[in-house]
């Protein structure tokens, strides 16, 4: 590229983003969004017509995940690392991505720079694990033998143009009922888009006189894509698992064609179908699911909806359907009545806490803002969510962002702030889409900017992309993001309450304990405290997902059981194994062993039990989890994450996980756990930010409850049978000589002999599992 | 508004927002700093500063913390020094450079070789002998018969070729002791305090010719008519040509040191005797035999006799024993050094000084070298990797046992010297500090270190990126005082390094702050170019 053309093009950017040096993350973010990557020639674009220092551009362009200073491929796959992906074997299926682009090992991209390979923290779809974002699209359930057929459906598929979106609309305009279907990006991975269009397709071609409606997310999600018919006689029907080549047939089952001809054609064309089609070819069977006795009633039964309240039937974006189901009624009963003295009583009489993890008292947290001096003060909508395996604060921006920003009003008000900012994770495209517009609608209807409602109150409120790092999720170190530095975390104190953004007292709260505040003003704190533990009031939400039959996002009321969330909510095991433990809190959390299953939800029992409530990260763990994997899965994504700061948490963690991962390749040594034992308790005391005092504790928490399993890595053996290094793959006396394991082996480890007993040579074997799961005879043994 | 806190016990009143650690200034506390310099942004990096409050027991980075109304500060007690010496330890784990070179280390007599060479390459005979006789009394001896050690662990052996560089201490000693006036050390006014050295081979040699130079006369008793002991009389003349031995022993005895002969401990007298007339006892007879010990009246252990690691004294104050006595082995360096350690450790005895030598863990070593590691390494000094090994040198070395090379020579192969050591060792704090806490460098020992780098691209400043902290104080410095590129933090997490913003060179990143950045760094990554090759 001409270097006059590239100056022209990033002053053109510079112009319309700014060149202040807090704006130097959005400017990266939208070189980046132009050339894929950060050439040099931009950066230095950026250093020589802005305010923002050389030091500044390179420290922040290396320090977060989601810059490139290299060019990547065309297409970049994103393959989620989450908790939950990898004990579904995520490993397996970055490998696969890589022997299937045949990448060499130290690269990313394959050498006609078409796909870039990139691990991701958590994608924020723990139900569909192991799961992979290419583009705009989202693949689930993989596996390694799905990889290739992957790559070719999308290469296919990326060449048809999309076109414009079609609304339908029956021709006299009235309808007979709504069909409801979540678009979050959860749903969408699970195949929403394709049954979504297909439902469009059919309405018009039919004309049926139905609403299609977007709505916010049921968290049903084992059943995702879920399709909800909603008779306007107030009868309801839901299928599930809904597949685009089934819509018409439901569809059909609801609502009359409006005339004679569309009528015809349907009977037609639903006779050829059923003609043409061969048996083999049809899909399982979907019958509509009945909520009031199926499993979904179990899972749905002992949840409670306050931050998602109205799931499953608000339009996430349709502000007068918010506002008649209640929204903005807490913001107006605050305005008009309340004080914000008033205001902060309340919510401390609630007994909310932080849902962020810290479980702060959110009332004290607003009090101190309150309290502080300064004409200035700022409230921080903190959305950073970046725990592998926890997606609620997505899903809530996603399908309610009102209700966010309704709780940010109410907050803003009480303690005085006048500027708001949500904190975005970078890693959902759509969460920051969903509050932008958002933000936008409100603005429009006189419920941000001057004046709020016709009073003096006022707030302005914005949205800023993060751009990958789950330090950030620190408040310190997130307002550091914001002035535009290293997410880099700070000393407390002095607390953002007193010191915070420029300086200036400042808010920081979680999405979803905003989302709490419209619901607690508006029913009254009592009603709030009412629910839950002595010292935990409330619901909280929880990404459920793991080893369980229905996965998803619930929120349920506090002092529920770990124990009822797994067996009835989750319905249990998959495949009839033993449930052997719960980890709740990611990387900052533990594993709760399944002999304590009876611990309630409640910050205090969590602490003991050797967990944190977090921030809603729960992922089952069943008898074939190696408890000392997972110790290393979270030591890895945490020591990735230091920001490198502190001695302790920047070489401890990594001295840590070095131990961890002698452990799992059988080169333990004695003494070995007793030096991460002492390392864990030094890196929690030394480390200035949570980040680092909490990333020992699922080391800790699995010391305490299954040091056997250590002991035994030790000894040279994975009793879950998990770890590649301690195991060997052989094939016993069921094999029936299928030959299907020798075809699927891509490494060359199984002779193929029909009709005999075959044979793994354990040079060649990667221990990839996959002649385990194609084995019908069930006859591949790991020891 | 004035903030009252404890600091040690000590009430103190200081402004709100004062950070403790000048607080502590003010109550007469020092706390180690690294990453912390008065006048620049706190960081909260290196950890060291760590104090202890003790209401709550928390632990607290003292120069980020603001004082609070109450605050009961330890700045030193057992936690707070366990936590340093942790930190330090995880410090050290990761900083990949060797304080002394490998040679050097490997030294029983830790001869600063490295020094020497650079002596040797710049011209300077004389500075070579004295560097070279400040750890080793005989070398002209120990060129020839000395099994080098040094030489298995230096540097270069693991890339290309050992350096030569007992031939070269050799070629130092033999100028030396032809030339007009070889070098004969200052000794200190005689302080009347007598010692008796017991054997008359390298270690009671070399204990003489140190404790001479300190100031106390020495007595060297030998049961042979000569003085030499093993190296007389058990080292073949073709190896070793006695003119060079006698020599040796005669600079000794210039000093002062008297040589009585055919006498030895046991037979013609007794340790109790000597004690009369004598100070302090070195005992450094060589291997005794099976009768001969026991009646030395000191305690033993299987032949040898036993000592103190540290002060090399026997059970009885005041007499010390080396060489072959305590040690079976046959390097005569060994017990060249063993006399010199005993001269110290006497030296000490006799003055009422406090032991201070303690077994050095804390140095940062590096181990093996990477080939692909040499090319950085030595860029920038003139050492080049040698690709063809030259035959007629070290024919020369094998036929002459290292005796005889030439001045050319000599330079050439001095010349070839990665100079492995840190010319940061006497301002390194983090050296200093974990000499000072006791920290072992290789406690947690990664498993890969960083990669060995030599940044020499400045026109004064050398940096060596394996050797930060990440502290980030140079970013700092940079940043305040304005550096048009100056230095940025790269990357994150354990990978987190620092080097210049937007791939600049150091040249362009340090234009006016290099002196305050190298003084500021604490752990010798930022250092003056001058110092590694100073004559250059």
């Amino acid at each position: 590229m001409q270097s006059a053309e590239l100056n022209s093009e990033i002053d053109a950017i510079i112009k319309s983003i700014g060149g202040r040096p807090s704006d130097v993350i959005p400017l990266l973010q939208a070189i980046q969004e132009k050339y894929n990557y950060l050439p040099e020639a931009a950066l230095r674009r950026i250093r020589e017509t802005t305010e923002i220092t050389a030091a500044a551009i390179t420290g922040v362009a290396t320090f977060y995940a989601q810059f490139r200073l290299k060019p990547a491929g065309k297409h970049i796959i994103k393959i989620c690392v989450g908790t939950a992906c990898h004990v579904m074997g995520a490993a397996a299926i970055y490998d696969a991505f890589k022997d299937e682009l045949n990448i060499p090992e130290k690269l990313d991209t394959d050498r006609d720079r078409l796909f870039t390979v990139e691990k991701v923290a958590c994608l924020g779809c723990c139900m569909l694990a192991p799961a992979v974002q290419l583009e705009n699209s989202t693949y689930g359930h993989l596996t390694r033998q799905k990889v290739a057929n992957l790559l070719a459906d999308f290469l296919s598929s990326s060449q048809m143009a999309n076109g414009p979106e079609k609304y339908s609309r029956s021709r006299n305009g009235k309808t007979n009922g709504e069909v409801r279907m979540c678009r979050c990006s959860s749903c969408l991975a699970a195949g929403a888009e394709p049954v979504y269009r297909e439902l469009q397709n059919n309405i018009q071609m039919y004309r049926l006189p139905v609403q299609l409606k977007n709505v916010g997310c049921t968290g049903i999600a084992y059943q995702s894509p879920l399709v909800t018919v909603a008779l306007n006689d107030g009868r309801q029907f839901q299928y599930g698992k809904m597949q685009p080549e089934k819509t018409r047939e439901m569809l059909l089952e609801h609502f009359s064609p409006a005339n004679f001809i569309s009528r015809n054609t349907a009977r037609l064309t639903n006779f050829l179908d059923r003609y043409l089609v061969s048996p083999q070819d049809e899909p399982v069977t979907r019958y509509p699911l009945d909520i009031r006795f199926g499993p979904e009633a179990s899972y749905l039964g002992p949840q409670k909806r306050i931050v998602t309240e109205q799931s499953g039937s608000l339009d996430p974006l349709n502000l007068a359907e918010y506002r008649s189901n209640g929204g903005f009624v807490a913001l107006n009963k605050c305005l008009q009545n309340f004080s914000p003295a008033k205001i902060i009583d309340e919510v401390e009489k609630s007994g909310l806490r932080g849902r962020g993890g810290g479980g702060f008292p959110v009332g004290k947290k607003w009090r101190l803002v309150a309290a502080a001096a300064g004409d200035k003060k700022y409230i921080i909508c903190n959305g950073d969510e970046g725990d592998p395996g926890a997606f609620m604060d997505r899903m809530v921006l996603e399908s309610f962002p009102f209700r966010v920003i309704e709780g940010m009003l109410i907050a803003a008000y009480a303690t005085g702030a006048d500027e708001g900012v949500m904190y975005i994770r970078a890693e959902y495209p759509f969460a920051p889409q969903s509050a932008r517009r958002a933000i936008t609608i409100c603005e429009e209807n006189a419920l941000l900017g001057q004046h709020i409602s016709d009073s003096d109150f006022s707030f302005k409120l914005r949205v800023f992309s993060a751009a990958g790092a789950f330090v950030c999720g620190e408040e310190t170190a997130l307002i550091s993001s914001l002035e535009g530095e290293r997410g880099m975390p700070k000393l407390r104190p002095p607390f953002p309450a007193q010191q915070g953004l420029w300086g200036k007292p400042t808010l920081v709260n979680n999405v979803e304990s905003l989302a709490s505040i419209p619901w607690i003003l508006r029913n009254g704190a009592d009603h709030f405290f009412k629910l839950g533990t002595k010292t935990s009031k409330g619901t909280k939400t929880f990404a459920l997902a793991g080893k369980i039959k229905r996965s998803g996002l619930i929120e349920v009321p506090m002092g529920l059981t770990l124990r009822q969330i797994v067996e009835e909510i989750g319905g249990g095991i998959i495949d009839d194994k033993t449930f052997k433990a719960i980890q709740v809190g990611g990387p900052s959390g533990g594993c709760i062993p399944s002999w304590l299953a009876d611990t309630p939800i409640d910050y205090e029992a969590l602490t003991s039990a050797g967990a944190i409530m977090g921030s809603g990260g729960m992922v089952v763990l069943d008898e074939s989890d190696c408890m000392v994997d997972i110790a290393c899965y979270f030591m890895a994504f945490t020591q990735a994450e230091s920001c490198g700061k502190c001695t302790y948490c920047r070489i401890g963690t990594k001295r840590m996980l070095e131990i961890l991962q002698r452990l799992c390749n059988g080169r333990g040594r004695k003494g070995d756990l007793e030096k991460l034992e002492s390392l864990s308790l030094s890196v929690k005391t030394g480390s200035i930010c949570g980040l680092g005092k909490t990333a020992p504790n699922p080391v800790l928490s699995i010391l305490k409850h299954f040091r056997e399993e250590y002991e035994a890595h030790i000894e040279g053996r994975c009793p879950a049978a998990k770890c590649k290094a301690l195991i060997i793959y052989s094939i016993d006396h069921k094999c029936i000589g299928c030959t299907r394991c020798a075809q699927a082996c891509a490494f060359q480890a199984i002779e193929m002999k029909p009709f005999e007993q075959h044979v793994i040579i354990s040079d060649n074997c990667t221990k990839c599992d996959i002649c385990r799961q194609v084995c019908p005879a069930d006859a591949v043994r790991v020891i | 508004m004035m903030v009252n806190l404890k600091i040690n016990g000590k009430k103190i009143a200081v402004p709100a927002g004062t950070k403790l650690i000048a607080a502590a200034e003010k109550a007469g506390a020092e706390i180690p700093t690294m990453c912390y310099k008065k006048g620049y942004p706190h960081f909260t990096s290196c950890m060291i500063c760590t104090v202890q409050e003790m209401k709550s027991g928390r632990m607290l980075p003292a120069c980020s913390l603001p004082v609070a109304e109450g605050l009961e500060i330890e700045t030193e007690n057992q936690t707070v020094t366990d936590m340093r010496w942790e930190t330090l330890e995880l410090l050290m784990s990761d900083h990949v450079g060797d304080c002394i070179a490998p040679c050097r280390r490997t030294c029983p007599a830790h001869m600063n070789i490295p020094l020497m060479n650079m002596y040797i390459e710049s011209g300077k005979a004389r500075e070579a002998l004295m560097t070279v006789k400040e750890h080793i009394a005989l070398p002209a001896v120990l060129g020839r018969i000395c099994p080098a050690p040094c030489e298995v662990n230096c540097r270069r052996s693991f890339v290309d070729r050992r350096l030569s560089i007992c031939a070269l201490k050799c070629y130092v000693a033999d100028e030396d002791l032809a030339s007009e006036k070889p070098y004969l050390p200052a000794c200190k006014t005689p302080c009347g305090k007598k010692v008796a050295i017991i054997g008359s081979g390298p270690a009671g040699l070399a204990a003489a010719y140190y404790l001479q130079q300190m100031g106390y006369t020495c007595t060297v008793f030998d049961k042979n008519p000569q003085p030499g002991g093993m190296l007389r009389y058990g080292v073949e003349k073709s190896i070793l040509p006695r003119e060079v031995l006698d020599a040796e022993i005669e600079i000794i005895r210039r000093l002062g040191a008297e040589f009585v002969m055919q006498k030895s401990l046991g037979s013609d007298f007794t340790i109790k005797d000597l004690q009369q007339g004598f100070d302090a006892i070195a005992l450094a007879a060589g291997l005794l035999s099976a009768e001969e010990l026991p009646a030395l009246g000191v305690a033993a252990k299987g032949r040898s006799v036993k000592v103190d690691n540290f002060t090399f004294q026997t059970d009885i104050a005041g007499v010390f024993a080396g060489g072959g006595i305590i040690n079976p082995g046959k390097m005569a360096v060994r017990s060249v050094g063993h006399g010199k350690s005993m001269a110290d450790s006497i030296d000490r005895y006799l003055s009422g000084r406090v032991q201070m030598m303690r077994l050095n863990r804390a140095l940062s070593k590096v181990g093996k070298i990477k080939e692909n590691e040499l090319d950085a390494y030595a860029a920038g000094i003139g050492a080049l990797k040698i690709d063809v090994y030259d035959h007629e040198f070290h024919r020369l070395l094998l036929e002459k046992n290292n005796a005889g090379i030439s001045r050319v020579q000599a330079e050439g192969e001095a010349g070839q010297c990665l100079q492995c050591g840190c010319i940061s060792f006497d301002n390194c704090k983090l050296r200093l500090y974990s000499e000072q806490y006791g920290a072992n460098s290789q406690r947690f020992k990664g498993e890969d270190r960083r990669s060995i780098e030599r940044v020499f691209d400045h026109p004064h400043v050398l940096y060596e990126p394996g050797k930060c902290i990440q502290c980030g104080l140079c970013v700092r410095i940079t940043e305040k005082e304005g550096e048009t590129l100056g230095l940025s933090f790269i990357g994150r997490g354990f990978n987190v390094k620092i080097g210049a913003a937007l791939n600049g060179s150091m040249a362009d990143t340090l234009k006016k702050t290099a002196d305050l950045c190298v003084e500021a760094c604490p752990s010798g990554a930022l250092a003056f170019k001058e110092n590694l090759c100073r004559f250059r």
